[in-house]
């Protein structure tokens, strides 16, 4: 059973006020500041929503933004967590809430260009430094580089 | 590094060394003194990307005090060839190959996640018969890719007559995926909207024979594995998984209902012609390597039964919906995630109106399953970590993307 707009609104009445939540093609998703993002997956954990299944970033071309998916399995419900950062900006790690995060947290901020705050291993998981963060939008898939013979 | 000559394993690499979560970094640890004054340290041993127990181009470093293990770190992405991006980039019809090279043991099931979040977004009505399809290919993927792991598991334990009976039973299973798909793994057969081409004649019979003769076989498997005394010596009580920790961290699949989680998407969002399946699904209580065996070998009897169900009930019907080539999704996002042979598959599919993906996250549930590994091999024996790993079927193709 999924969700109503209603329910999430009320798991985050106490801690997040400021959430937006509505019901989209996604599924029930809170749309909330950067700096609550982890009141908001505390306060989904405390309403029962036990396990963070999945993490991932989006370059809307203006800024990144996060995609957090909780689930409950004794309710059957799932969530989705959504908040913005800027380029190269700082992310607070949420694996003291849900240690779930931790290697999405990893591959989200190096392919996305973030740095990670209170991670307890932020180093990169799936590419090698000074690798570009591909899913950038302004990170092209091909170049071009005229091959020359003398 | 504090002692230069920590750095002879290449440990430098690992900055201030080894830790896993809820723990600072570790370091190199020194006991100052052991038995009879002398002093000891702790080992380093780098554990991959080549080696035959890793299943892919895993990487484990593992600390080590003498046999047991204090610290394990997953190194990942030698497979890393950017899947997510490419597919910004790939109409979605073409999007399945690289979906196949994610998990390449068990590619049916990427594709799938993939067509079924386009066909959710573009609100695109699959034939009955097209869903019927798909469950068939899914459910003998499944059982292909479980012989795989069952096989390599008990290599792991330094077994090698149930690997050449697992791959007897597997190239049976290729065979049939060949005829049908055209290809033994690379498939590239489910579409947006259906399948790409329909059941070839006479496919039935083969798979029949097939379904008659697993069951026995798979007897023959448990027995030769399970039934044996050194098997259980060697898996029960190690690498537990218990509820709490496969919660915590986002495990899915078999590795999940090894720790009584019920828990099946196949189930629980019924996708495909899932809801007209009678199948159970099997869970383990302790969530450790034996309950994970136990798991997979019930789920390869299970799926044998969901694929004797297809070939009874197969609908008539196409094989695909009237799509057009050049498919162009609505703008807006979806998820959508299926029962893979190792977890739940997801795509978190991002469309800006475009002939291709705006952006396209693929959930690979092997990842979450890496990191419980950081958490879960300490505390044991170095020739253990083998066992955990090989228990917990991980898929590195998937795993980097």
């Amino acid at each position: 059973m999924q969700p109503r707009a209603d329910d999430i609104r009320t798991a985050l009445a106490g801690g997040v006020p400021d959430a937006e939540v509505a019901e989209t093609t996604l599924g029930v998703v809170a749309r909330v500041p950067l700096g609550m993002v982890l009141d908001a997956l505390r306060a989904l954990q405390a309403a029962g929503f036990e396990s963070l299944v999945d993490l991932d970033g989006t370059d809307t071309g203006e800024l990144i933004e996060l995609t957090y998916r909780v689930r409950s399995y004794a309710h059957g419900a799932e969530a989705y967590v959504k908040t913005t950062i800027a380029y190269d900006g700082e992310l607070l790690s949420a694996w003291e809430v849900y240690p779930a995060v931790l290697m999405p947290e990893r591959e989200t901020a190096e392919l996305l260009g973030l740095t990670l705050a209170e991670h307890p291993n932020p180093k990169r998981l799936l590419t090698t430094d000074g690798v570009e963060p591909l899913l950038r939008k302004s990170v092209a898939v091909r170049t071009r580089e005229e091959v020359r013979f003398s | 590094m504090s002692d230069p000559r920590n750095d002879v394993l290449g440990v430098g690499l690992l900055g201030e060394g080894l830790h896993h979560p809820g723990e600072p970094p570790a370091g190199i640890r020194r006991v100052p003194t052991g038995v009879d004054g002398l002093t000891t340290e702790h080992l380093i041993i780098n554990m991959g990307p080549q080696h035959p127990s890793t299943h892919g181009v895993l990487r484990m470093l593992i600390e080590v005090d003498g046999e047991e293990v204090i610290a394990a770190e997953a190194s990942v992405g030698y497979l890393h060839r950017g899947i997510e991006k490419l597919a910004e980039h790939r109409r979605y019809n073409a999007i399945g190959t690289l979906m196949d090279r994610g998990d390449y043991v068990s590619g049916i099931h990427g594709e799938t996640a993939l067509a079924l979040a386009a066909e959710r977004l573009g609100e695109i009505e699959v034939p009955r018969k097209a869903q019927w399809i798909r469950v068939l290919l899914a459910e003998l993927n499944r059982i292909a890719s479980h012989l795989v792991w069952y096989g390599t598991f008990g290599l792991d334990m330094g077994g090698m007559g149930q690997f050449l009976y697992a791959m007897r039973d597997r190239e049976a299973l290729l065979d049939i995926l060949e005829a049908i798909t055209g290809q033994r793994m690379m498939f590239n057969y489910v579409r947006p909207g259906g399948v790409i081409a329909d059941l070839p004649a006479g496919i039935a019979e083969k798979i029949r024979v097939f379904t008659d003769t697993f069951d026995a076989y798979l007897d023959e498997h448990d027995a030769l594995l399970g039934g044996n005394e050194i098997v259980h010596d060697r898996v029960k009580g190690i690498g537990v998984i218990d509820r709490e920790k496969a919660l915590a961290f986002g495990l899915t699949g078999a590795n999940l209902r090894a720790a009584g989680v019920d828990f099946d998407v196949r189930r629980a969002r019924p996708y495909d012609a899932y809801a007209e399946m009678d199948f159970e699904v099997p869970l383990g209580t302790t969530g450790d390597a034996w309950d994970r065996y136990q798991v997979r070998m019930g789920e390869m009897r299970q799926a044998n039964r969901i694929i004797r169900q297809c070939i009874d009930g197969m609908p008539e019907g196409d094989h695909t919906a009237k799509v057009s080539r050049v498919l162009r999704l609505p703008e807006g996002e979806v998820y959508a995630s299926v029962e893979s042979s190792r977890g739940e598959t997801g795509i978190h599919l991002v469309s800006d109106g475009g002939d291709t993906p705006y952006r396209m996250h693929y959930r690979a549930p092997s990842l979450f399953a890496l990191q419980a590994l950081e958490d879960v091999l300490p505390g044991h024996l170095i020739a253990d970590v083998v066992m955990i790993i090989g228990s917990t079927d991980i898929m590195l193709g998937e795993t980097d993307r």
